[in-house]
């Protein structure tokens, strides 16, 4: 297997800031890598360092097994992009600014073949391109940078969460355009904070903080990191009774009672052992939520960080 | 009410600075020029003469005002009124948009329209915002001319003129908003309705009756459209009328009253113009980055080139009323010597001067194409271009690539309209072939001007824009007006401008001009090649 993205010990500062420190991605080829971290952990740092739009203070980060700085302009013509923050030029319309965007990366040369996608996309996509870039909603400007993306074969699609304006009904075009080009062999790096978006669409997953990597690997190898939160009414049934019950099935954890709901968390991969006791008592208003990320982080990195408050020496797992 | 009292709070809070600025700015620039003028034609016959030779030409007055006689303060009044009008309007219709169609477009309205200060009110809060700052405007400009020297009465009838043609330019910029979708619309309205309320009344003068005497003229009907020629219709420090005034106050009340019926049944958000769609795919012209650069710049282009082709055909068909000009106003004819040093003849001095200013435009939109370059940057749609295969170094030197083409065709219009004002002179081929030198001898400082700006672009991303106009505000400041100021030879030295060749037939000395084109290519290769080390800077 060939790697696309190859970074190690990603370093980046912007003063006294640090905004990398010591990042490590691999992304090998025709795989859609999630790429998760909270807001400010450093994504579209590395995603701007990746496409040589800014340069490392230290470490190496290949693409293609090429200097992005270096390579800046050859690398571009197998890359398209889509960014977290898509700008508009205020007097183009949206139909210019996809015609642009993709005539730059020399997506359009088979000229027929091109406006057939791009009328796919803009019908998928429910675009409408006359109006002027000022008039679009975030969600639409996004469109425009999308349309423009997927009109435009590619060997990598970097993607810097591509769906925080979209609805549900555009994620779910969004989700089919990922799976053509990801079927066509190309390779999706995917950058994004919502847990599920990522579970959906990618093969592995890259899990960043504070400008570090914590965790990579398949879904399934990351899955012992996932606990579901299981909440219900606890519907006159009486509390202490409750306590016990809930005390005596070996994979809950973290009972709270509170406010007439009962919730307590089970691992992922177990929640359907818990689910004969569940029937046993004949529960109401039963939810089954998977974590988000940030619990996910809490739960998985709190003890460590306070340990690490408490320690001087780095922790065994980083 | 006291939601009213509130926004209009926000508001004077939120202006403070730009209107503090442009209010005491515009205040100040009344005294200056009361002083400058007092100084310049202290002396009645002077005055009388200067009159003469403006009322004769017909051109001079498009650019002044309504001659009104030889009192100071009538002089004054026509020498600065139209030009001070034009500031406020301009105050007016900028702020109304600000807080208005603005607002709306960003939908920051909505959250202002959805608390119980509704949707009209935030309009009522405008309304009395741009009277209140008029008032304050008209006060100062009034205690201005009182301070430079100037009679009372005439002084608070100015006031008086200006903040009610300021009210005019309020209640224009309140209907603008109504009208257009995007605060792009309404200012491009709001400003076209103040130059050509200043055109208008320019031709009203122009074509106006003098009288025998040629001290007084009465304005033609254009004159009688144009708030800015209600305001000169006062004859303040004559007649001192106040009733062309209600003419003002009249229409601003119909205006205003059009603005609330059309909010009372709009859509928050919505506009009587719909907006307009534009092209769905994108033509031929915009195949790549150098396509991009020249469709962001080539409206500002227009509006510059428009700006030196005015200048240009004014410079030559001028030059006619030189002769009359050396017999009637030597003291002209001197400051005009005095910028140009000795030798040349009058006629090289006029055109040298209007072409120097023209020099200035031409950089200004030099500069103006550099900045977009910054612009691209930090609102970040330089980042996607640049996610391209388009290399840095190839971005930056296609904006150079436009910044030369707007230098040439700025430029080129004002030789060209230059060219059709000589029609009228007695030696249209001397003229013809100085207006060539003139229009060239800009080229070399604008290059300078272009290749600096790319240079801060290049090392100091983030001061781009202020040091830019900072740098060619004071070197065109010292360039056009250090010779009259009497600044110091090594000071002048320090303003590109100074260097610009001087036409003057054969005699013409180029060697400053082949320094600064090497100085002007210089900076910009260096600009360029330095974008390989250089990451994009976003925002601040």
């Amino acid at each position: 297997m060939t790697t696309v993205i190859s970074a190690s010990g990603l370093q980046k500062r912007f003063g006294r800031t640090v905004a990398l420190d010591g990042l490590d991605l691999e992304v090998t080829a025709g795989e859609v890598h999630g790429f998760l971290g909270p807001n400010g952990a450093g994504k579209s740092t590395t995603i701007r360092i990746l496409l040589g739009l800014a340069r490392a203070s230290g470490g190496t980060a290949t693409l293609f097994g090429q200097d992005p700085w270096k390579h800046a302009g050859e690398l571009h013509r197998r890359v398209a992009y889509v960014p977290g923050d898509v700008s508009l030029w205020p007097n183009l319309t949206g139909g210019e600014a996809i015609d642009l965007l993709a005539r730059l990366r020399g997506g359009t040369r088979d000229k027929g073949d091109y406006t057939a996608r791009k009328q796919r996309l803009l019908d998928a996509f429910q675009f409408d391109p006359r109006k002027k870039g000022r008039a679009y909603s975030k969600g639409n400007r996004q469109k425009v940078a999308l349309i423009a993306a997927f009109a435009t074969p590619a060997e990598l699609y970097v993607l810097d969460e591509p769906t925080s304006g979209l609805d549900p009904l555009m994620e779910q075009v969004f989700n089919r355009e990922i799976a053509r080009v990801s079927a066509e062999g190309a390779t999706v790096l995917l950058s994004s904070h919502i847990l599920s978006e990522v579970e959906e669409l990618c093969d592995r997953v890259s899990i960043i903080r504070s400008g570090k990597t914590v965790e990579s690997g398949t879904l399934a190898e990351l899955r012992h990191l996932t606990r579901t939160e299981i909440a219900f009414a606890t519907d006159g049934i009486e509390p202490t009774a409750l306590a016990a019950e809930i005390d005596g099935i070996p994979d809950a954890h973290d009972l709270i009672i509170d406010h007439g709901r009962v919730s307590f968390t089970v691992d992922s991969d177990r929640v359907a052992s818990v689910l004969p006791d569940l029937a046993r008592l004949d529960v109401r208003g039963l939810t089954v939520s998977p974590p988000s990320l940030e619990e996910l982080f809490l739960r998985h990195y709190g003890d460590e960080l306070t340990a690490r408050a408490a320690e001087p020496m780095e922790g065994a797992r980083a | 009410m006291s939601t009213l009292a509130t926004l209009l709070r926000q508001r004077l809070r939120r202006d403070r600075l730009q209107l503090a600025l442009w209010i005491v700015g515009t205040a100040l620039l009344a005294y200056t020029s009361v002083a400058a003028v007092a100084d310049t034609y202290g002396d009645e016959s002077e005055r009388n003469q200067i009159l003469q030779v403006a009322t004769a030409s017909r051109t001079i007055l498009v650019f002044r005002g309504t001659p009104n006689g030889t009192d100071l303060g009538a002089f004054v009044f026509f020498e600065l009124f139209a030009w001070l009008a034009l500031m406020g309007g301009l105050m007016s219709t900028f702020l109304v948009t600000r807080h208005t169609r603005a607002e709306e477009e960003q939908s920051r309205a909505e959250f202002i329209a959805a608390t119980p200060a509704g949707r009209v009110k935030p309009t009522v809060a405008t309304l009395v915002h741009g009277v209140l700052a008029n008032l304050v405007l008209g006060a100062l400009v009034a205690l201005a001319f009182i301070a430079g020297g100037l009679d009372a009465e005439g002084s608070w009838v100015t006031g008086a003129a200006m903040a009610a043609t300021g009210i005019a330019f309020v209640a224009i910029g309140l209907f603008a908003a109504q009208l257009f979708r995007t605060s792009r619309g309404a200012n491009g309205a709001g400003v076209a309705a103040v130059v050509g309320a200043y055109l208008l009344r320019g031709i009203g003068d122009a074509a106006g009756t003098p009288s025998d005497d040629l001290l007084h003229v009465t304005p033609a009907w254009p004159s009688w459209l144009s708030p800015i020629g209600w305001g000169q219709a006062t004859g303040a420090y004559v007649e001192n009328s106040l009733a062309p005034l209600a003419l003002s106050l009249g229409v601003s009340a119909v205006l205003v009253a059009i603005v609330f019926a059309l909010q009372a049944v709009r859509d928050q958000g919505a506009s009587l113009l719909p907006g307009r769609n534009g092209r769905a795919s994108a033509s031929w012209a915009l195949s790549g980055s150098f396509g991009l650069a020249w469709r962001l710049n080539v409206s500002t282009l227009i509006a510059w080139a428009v700006g030196a082709a005015v200048a240009g055909i004014t410079a030559s068909s001028l030059s006619g009323l030189i002769d009359e000009l050396a017999g009637d106003a030597p003291q002209v004819v001197d400051t005009l010597q005095a910028a140009l040093g000795g030798g040349a003849t009058l006629e090289q001095a006029f055109i040298a001067t209007f072409f120097g200013i023209i020099g200035v435009l031409a950089a200004c939109c030099a500069v103006q194409v550099a900045i977009r370059a910054r612009q691209e940057e930090a609102h970040g749609t330089a980042e996607q271009v640049l996610a391209t295969p388009v290399p840095r170094t190839r971005w930056l030197l296609e904006y150079w690539f436009v910044g030369v083409i707007v230098i040439v065709v700025v430029l080129a219009a004002a030789w060209l309209a230059g060219l059709a004002g000589t029609a009228a002179s007695d030696t249209p081929d001397d003229l013809v072939s100085l207006i060539t030198q003139a229009a060239l001898a800009q080229l070399p400082v604008s290059l300078v001007f272009l290749g600096v700006t790319l240079l801060v672009f290049a090392y100091l991303p983030r001061w781009t824009i202020v040091l830019a106009w900072v740098l060619l505000g004071v070197a065109a400041i010292l360039g056009t007006f250090g010779p009259l100021l009497g600044a110091p030879d090594w000071m002048l030295d320090l303003s590109p401008f100074t260097h610009s060749p001087v036409p003057a037939g054969d005699d013409t000395d180029w060697s400053g001009g082949l320094w600064m084109i090497g100085i002007g290519l210089a900076t910009a290769a260096l600009a360029v090649v330095s974008m390989r080390r250089r990451e994009l800077a976003a925002g601040g």
